[in-house]
């Protein structure tokens, strides 16, 4: 027999697609194995452990300890504080913390230590805690040793709720006071399931257990400390990597399962977990200060241009959910389905809105101009943090049909470093604003909305939106201690912000895991969909 | 019955046809194909690039989309014809930039005064330490990516190479006895250079060119398929290969087709350059 190149290409092929078909998750025989290591791949490399980015939330979530914990009803529970009240007036929160928690450097968890820490947040120590509270908060302070008070300048009766997030864990004082703040940043230190041994940056952050795990949330599936001894947790950005690294073995669990790899990965075995994170959704806010987008009429062809929902389904699969609200997902308390329906896709009202505003002229390549000057938007993105690959594509599909009607819309990628360094952070570097923010709570609105002023700056103001009708809407929302009450101001605010276009849904944050089948009990936390390897076991 | 004969003109032209190589008469063909993409897409392409049509996303190749479809459902083959301009004129344009500064480092190199001289050798050897796709990385970290970028950042990557070659053919010719002759004659020194040395030395970078492109296009397209090039949709055909990658496992013809087209053209500008420069070597010795 000749054996020629072509056929020796046919069988390798043959053969590659043969290993393909036959990858599937391990067989167990579920047998719990005590101690082992875990190997999870997991997409971005945060800058430090603890911070105010989601990545960052993920992996503190390991490490540090929080005063409540959100279970799978989305009810508050203990977990450092055992239990909570608020004064009358909404302005006094006191907690009562567990006795005989120790922080991982034999530190023990005090009243004054959790002042500490709120202070720690607002003074910069946490950017996210930090706008969470700056608008609230007044004072911690010790009533006696596990009994801390927090003062609020104004009521905010879903504090504990908000507490549950990453941003809110709580580290030891003396660390804090003693440690450079590089060594903070690496391995902060707190009374958590696991520690930090050591972080090869660019590769793999590995932690080991805490033996003297005694401060577990309420809604943990067991007691005492983490089955597992040791998780590596190792940073590969792509996608179909990580995909491979779970079907060949190499990794026992991956977040952030491409859409179109989905139903494969379901089909041979693997746990699929998928979180639709409550909070911002991907949405686009437009530029209300510079540009074409300060004309509402502009900013709502755009909306009824897009067939948001098409280009989500398909490139989607149906794993990733279409959303129309631009103000909070489908999965946030007080979401307002009439701001999720208000464009729906309508390329003739598009034409005419942009007729009425005066861009009635088209140019040589189809678009439309208005004084000779052609209806060009700038879309930045952060291409493979903000925005992974099933994003991107979706983009695209925005600016194709946003194209149909006469918008010349420029897609840029930004790479994380020039994003985290302030590009296109400023009204005249960009038109439309695409990007999240997770939360628990309908609260996000107040973050994303209140005005920026030269005193308090709000970065997170995508729209560059200064309303204080808006704001004042949000605050007593924020404030309202009747909870359909507090929904009822939240879904009037979101309405508020799709009648005029200010911002628009893309589609529902996702927050998702593929686990082989040899590891059992993991979880995703309820407040951002994060892993949780505390109840985590491998089996034989 | 009438027959009719070819002419000795034709029946020359079809013999000396028929003694190219096959590798040649291939590249020379996708060669032809390439124009007519680069020149006028339009009438090779079968559908818009960048219409969507999500109901027939991911479709594999058949009769109604050749190269089969992408996630969004647009027409693989015609994304790949109309990415062909982009694709090529990086790569001419990578490949002119990196000869123009090699014909003027290794030029300065060879004819200029002593200290510019040793200023452009060290200068070059500095380039020479970093890996070329490394300088490409750091123009575009600089400068942002683009086809602008791209073009430049392939070009600086390949011209100290080509420079250490454009020094050494014009110290040779500068040593060659035609150049003493003229310098007997009492030539002036410009006219030296300009007559006798430099078309003497730049000659063979007529077949270096040619190559140069292939290696180029190669360049700009792992660039594009880091996402440091042009911005997507764009269908240059590095883009489509890292949009594609995505699908590896579903839609395979998303990476083969493209990966399949790029090494077609690198090999077409390597045999077509290979070609040139044997045919040069042939004209020196007769």
């Amino acid at each position: 027999m000749r054996f020629t190149p072509t056929a020796a290409g046919a069988t390798g092929l043959a053969a590659i697609l043969a290993l393909s078909a036959c990858a599937g998750a391990t067989t167990s025989t579920g047998e719990r194995v005590d101690g082992g290591t875990i190997v999870y791949a997991h997409q971005q490399e945060p800058f430090c452990v603890f911070g105010g980015w989601i990545e960052q939330a993920y992996l503190s979530y390991q490490v540090l300890d929080n005063l409540t914990s959100l279970d799978e009803n989305h009810e508050v529970v203990p977990w450092l504080a055992t239990e909570w009240s608020t004064s009358e007036d909404g302005l006094t929160w006191t907690f009562t913390l567990k006795d005989g928690v120790e922080f991982t450097d034999g530190s023990p968890l005090t009243a004054e230590v959790v002042a500490y820490n709120f202070d720690y947040w607002v003074s910069g120590g946490n950017s996210t805690a930090l706008v969470w509270l700056q608008d609230y908060y007044a004072s911690a302070e010790a009533i006696d040793e596990l009994t801390v008070q927090i003062n609020l300048s104004a009521p905010y009766p879903r504090l504990a709720d908000n507490l549950t997030q990453g941003y809110f864990g709580i580290q030891s004082q003396v660390a804090l006071e003693t440690r450079t703040d590089e060594e903070n940043c690496a391995a902060p230190i707190g009374s958590g399931a696991f520690i930090v041994d050591h972080w090869d940056r660019g590769e793999e952050i590995v932690l080991v257990r805490n033996d003297e795990y005694t401060s577990w949330p309420a809604n943990a599936e067991h007691t005492g400390p983490a089955y597992v001894e040791e998780i590596v947790w190792r940073f590969v950005p792509d996608a179909t990597t990580r995909v491979a690294a779970l079907q060949s073995g190499e990794v026992d669990a991956i977040y952030d399962v491409p859409a179109v790899q989905w139903q494969t990965l379901d089909d041979a075995g693997y746990q699929l977990e998928k979180y639709v994170t409550p909070g911002r959704p991907q949405q686009l806010a437009f530029n209300t200060q510079v540009g074409p987008f300060t004309d509402v009429l502009v900013r709502q062809a755009f909306a009824y241009s897009l067939d948001r929902r098409a280009a989500v389904e398909a490139i989607g699969q149906g794993v990733i959910p279409y959303e129309g609200n631009g103000g909070v997902s489908q999965t946030t308390p007080g979401y307002s389905q009439a701001a999720a329906d208000w464009y729906d896709y309508d390329p003739e009202k598009a034409n005419a809105l942009l007729d009425e505003a005066g861009w009635t002229e088209r140019d040589a390549d189809g678009f439309r101009t208005k004084d000779g000057e052609r209806l060009h938007v700038v879309l930045p993105y952060g291409a493979g943090s903000i925005i992974n690959a099933d994003g991107a594509a979706i983009l695209q599909g925005v600016k194709e049909q946003a194209s149909q009607v006469g918008f010349d819309v420029e897609l840029i990628p930004v790479p994380l470093s020039e994003l985290v360094a302030g590009a296109y952070s400023q009204p005249a570097e960009r038109d439309i604003n695409v990007g999240y923010w997770t939360a628990v709570t309908a609260g996000i609105l107040y973050i994303n909305w209140r005005p920026s002023t030269e005193e308090a700056p709000n970065y997170s103001n995508g729209a560059f939106y200064n309303d204080e009708v808006l704001a004042q809407l949000i605050r007593d929302a924020n404030s309202a201690a009747d909870i359909d009450e507090q929904n009822a101001l939240y879904i009037e605010a979101q309405d508020y912000i799709a009648e005029r276009a200010l911002s628009i849904g893309l589609y529902d944050r996702l927050s998702t895991l593929a686990v082989d089948t040899s590891l059992k009990g993991v979880w995703q936390e309820h407040a951002q969909g994060g892993p949780t390897f505390y109840d985590a076991y491998l089996t034989e | 019955m009438t027959t009719v004969r070819s002419t000795p003109e034709a029946s020359t032209l079809g013999r000396r046809l028929r003694r190219l190589p096959w590798t040649l008469v291939a590249a020379l063909v996708f060669l032809g194909i390439l124009a007519v993409a680069v020149i006028a897409p339009q009438a090779l392409a079968t559908h818009d690039p960048f219409a969507l049509d999500y109901p027939a996303s991911l479709r594999a190749p058949s009769a109604a989309h050749w190269f089969g479809t992408d996630e969004s459902g647009r027409d693989l083959y015609s994304r790949v014809i109309w990415g062909a301009r982009e694709s090529v004129l990086i790569g001419l344009g990578a490949a002119a930039v990196g000869l123009a500064g090699a014909i003027l480092l290794g030029s300065l190199a060879a004819l200029g005064p002593r200290p510019v001289r040793a200023t452009v050798d060290r200068f070059v050897e500095i380039l020479f330490a970093f890996p070329a796709l490394l300088l490409a990385l750091l123009l575009v970290a600089i400068a942002g990516p683009s086809a602008l970028t791209q073009i430049f950042a392939v070009g600086l990557g390949t011209a100290p190479g080509y420079a250490r070659m454009v020094r050494g053919q014009i110290l040779t010719a500068k040593d060659s006895g035609y150049v003493r002759a003229a310098v007997a004659l009492g030539h002036s020194r410009s006219r030296i250079v300009r007559s006798h040395i430099l078309p003497n030395a730049l000659r063979p970078l007529v077949a270096i060119f040619a190559l140069s492109v292939g290696q180029s296009i190669v360049w700009a397209s792992s660039l594009s398929f880091l996402g440091l090039g042009v911005a997507p949709p764009a269908s240059e055909w590095g883009a489509l290969l890292d949009a594609g990658r995505s699908y590896i496992v579903q839609a395979g013809w998303l990476v083969v087709i493209p990966g399949l087209v790029i090494v077609a053209l690198a090999l077409t500008a390597t045999t077509i350059g290979r070609h040139v420069q044997a045919g040069l070597e042939r004209g020196e010795k007769s």
